[in-house]
């Protein structure tokens, strides 16, 4: 009897490790991300289609009559806006909203490490960005018959874009205690992306030092390297663009990683 | 001799009585303005700094876009400064406190305060819409600046620029009381940033538009706030301010009507 109540102590799991639990870990928080984002990520799916496809067209009424350049910079600079959307602005939103609500000590009470969290969600974050990529580029390709070219650079480009910018929200999301400060980072953050970095237009029009300061910033590479593999000729500046943002991507997920364990 | 010493006590009254009339009514603004400033007091100068950050910051960028800002773009650039900065007070951050509120439950507790609601719902416009208005001036000065355009101040810049920042609390408020569920409030404010800021003719002519779209917009409120401020910053280019005015007032009787009806039902 007494040996009984003992064993019902001692908690059932052992601490597992390894490739085969890290992958099965990573499944299921996929699925639960999904599953408990259903509505939500519908409605993403949506706001980030009318985001991407509105963007594209709604340029073109700042116009009397748009230049191509100006066509072409806006329509290769929206997916990178649509990768980012879930990752950088939406995340860290959810986070701070977690927060207010009581869930997110629950969610971090769950017996999965902090890389299979993190996998997991960039993975919800490719899943709600890249479609919107796809649709937004296409309706660019009919309503301005631009000279796209895509190359296999895609994949590494939509890859590191995706990845740098989630685990930038990541940080921001984890490392931010108060979700007031949190949602105005988060909107700061969609103004620099859509105005004041050379994503939606080229570097050449905005003024000298601007463009200095956005060199230290993921954005105005991550424009780099899904231009560079969505046109067709050669692109100064692309390796560095890649160093600079996986530079950003590990600073961020070493943050996010810091927050977390503590 | 009992029944007559029952009659003579002083009947029960509760403690508080029912008060209501003009008097009350203006204390309890009054109270209620003290309250809700000392409650948002911290978030003043931040919310002034974002204001003017999006004003300005719009005007700004809204120049990158185009490889030339010919004088008349700048022109409208300029003076649709003003109008950017004020409609993110009302339809983004108004809408994104009263959210925050009911998330924490703070709603609630300001609704059982001993205050008309009605003295809550003005507290708030009143205070919203003078916070409205420093990061409007700014948004106005950088924009004037940095493009170095000559304004012509006329006196309805003053009713212009009130009515435009009431219009857009009044608006706000009573789309963050009349939707019950403060994510899809959340959605909402969102997608019309998006619409303010790329599809209304608030920084370009109305003519660079579609017919469909511009005549959506004579009845959406953005485009006439646009109208009414340029026309208080500028002389002889643009026409109709009065329709403008009353579209912009019957959008705040809509927002006022919808604020009043939720506030005025019992839970």
């Amino acid at each position: 009897m007494a040996e009984a109540s003992a064993a019902a102590l001692v908690p059932h799991g052992t601490v597992e490790r390894g490739a085969r639990h890290w992958w099965h870990e990573y499944t299921v928080m996929v699925r639960w991300h999904l599953a408990s984002l259903r509505m939500w990520l519908v409605t993403l799916t949506i706001v980030q289609l009318l985001a991407g496809v509105g963007f594209v067209l709604g340029i073109s009424l700042f116009f009397a009559h748009i230049p191509t350049t100006a066509a072409l910079f806006v329509s290769t600079g929206v997916p990178v806006i649509n990768l980012l959307t879930v990752g950088m602005i939406l995340g860290p939103q959810l986070v701070a909203d977690q927060r207010s609500n009581g869930s997110y000590e629950y969610l971090r009470s769950m017996p999965v490490s902090r890389s299979v969290a993190a996998a997991a969600w960039y993975t919800v974050c490719l899943i709600g960005g890249v479609p919107a990529m796809v649709v937004a580029l296409g309706v660019a390709q009919l309503r301005y018959d631009l000279p796209l070219h895509v190359s296999p650079m895609i994949v590494p480009a939509v890859l590191l874009t995706s990845f740098a910018g989630t685990m930038l929200g990541y940080a921001l999301g984890h490392a931010i205690g108060s979700p007031m400060a949190t949602r105005m980072v988060t909107q700061l953050l969609v103004f620099v992306v859509f105005g004041f970095a050379p994503v939606l237009y080229p570097l050449s029009q905005m003024p000298r030092w601007l463009g200095a300061v956005n060199w230290w910033l993921p954005f105005r590479h991550m424009a780099v390297v899904t231009r560079a593999a969505l046109t067709p000729g050669g692109h100064a500046a692309v390796l560095s663009a890649y160093v600079v943002l996986c530079v950003w991507a590990i600073v961020c997920a070493a943050l996010a990683g810091r927050a977390l364990g503590r | 001799m009992t029944a007559g010493a029952v009659g003579a006590r002083p009947r029960h009254v509760p403690q508080s009585e029912l008060r209501s009339g003009i008097g009350y009514w203006v204390a309890s603004l009054a109270s209620m303005v003290r309250f809700d400033y000392g409650r948002v007091r911290q978030w003043v100068p931040m919310m002034i700094v974002i204001q003017t950050l999006m004003g300005a910051g719009m005007a700004l960028l809204y120049g990158f876009f185009y490889p030339h800002v010919t004088a008349i773009r700048a022109l409208y650039i300029t003076t649709g400064a003003p109008t950017l900065a004020l409609i993110p007070v009302g339809f983004v951050m108004l809408p994104g406190t009263v959210a925050e509120q009911k998330l924490e439950g703070t709603f609630d507790y300001i609704w059982s305060l001993p205050a008309p609601r009605s003295a809550q719902a003005a507290s708030t416009f009143t205070l919203f819409t003078l916070f409205a208005l420093p990061g409007s001036v700014f948004a106005l000065l950088v924009a004037a600046w940095r493009y170095d355009v000559h304004l012509a101040f006329s006196p309805l810049l003053v009713p212009a620029v009130l009515l435009c920042a009431l219009m857009a609390i009044t608006v706000g408020y009573g789309m963050a009381l009349a939707i019950p569920n403060p994510m899809v409030t959340n959605v909402i404010t969102n997608a019309l940033m998006f619409v303010v800021l790329l599809f209304s003719p608030i920084v370009y002519p109305a003519s660079q538009l579609p017919a469909w779209l511009a005549s959506v917009h004579y009845f959406l409120p953005f485009y006439n706030m646009a109208v009414v401020i340029r026309a208080g910053l500028t002389s002889g280019i643009v026409a109709h301010v009065a329709t403008s005015f009353v579209v912009l007032a019957a959008w705040t009787a809509a927002g006022a009507a919808a604020t009043a009806w939720v506030v005025g039902h019992r839970r």
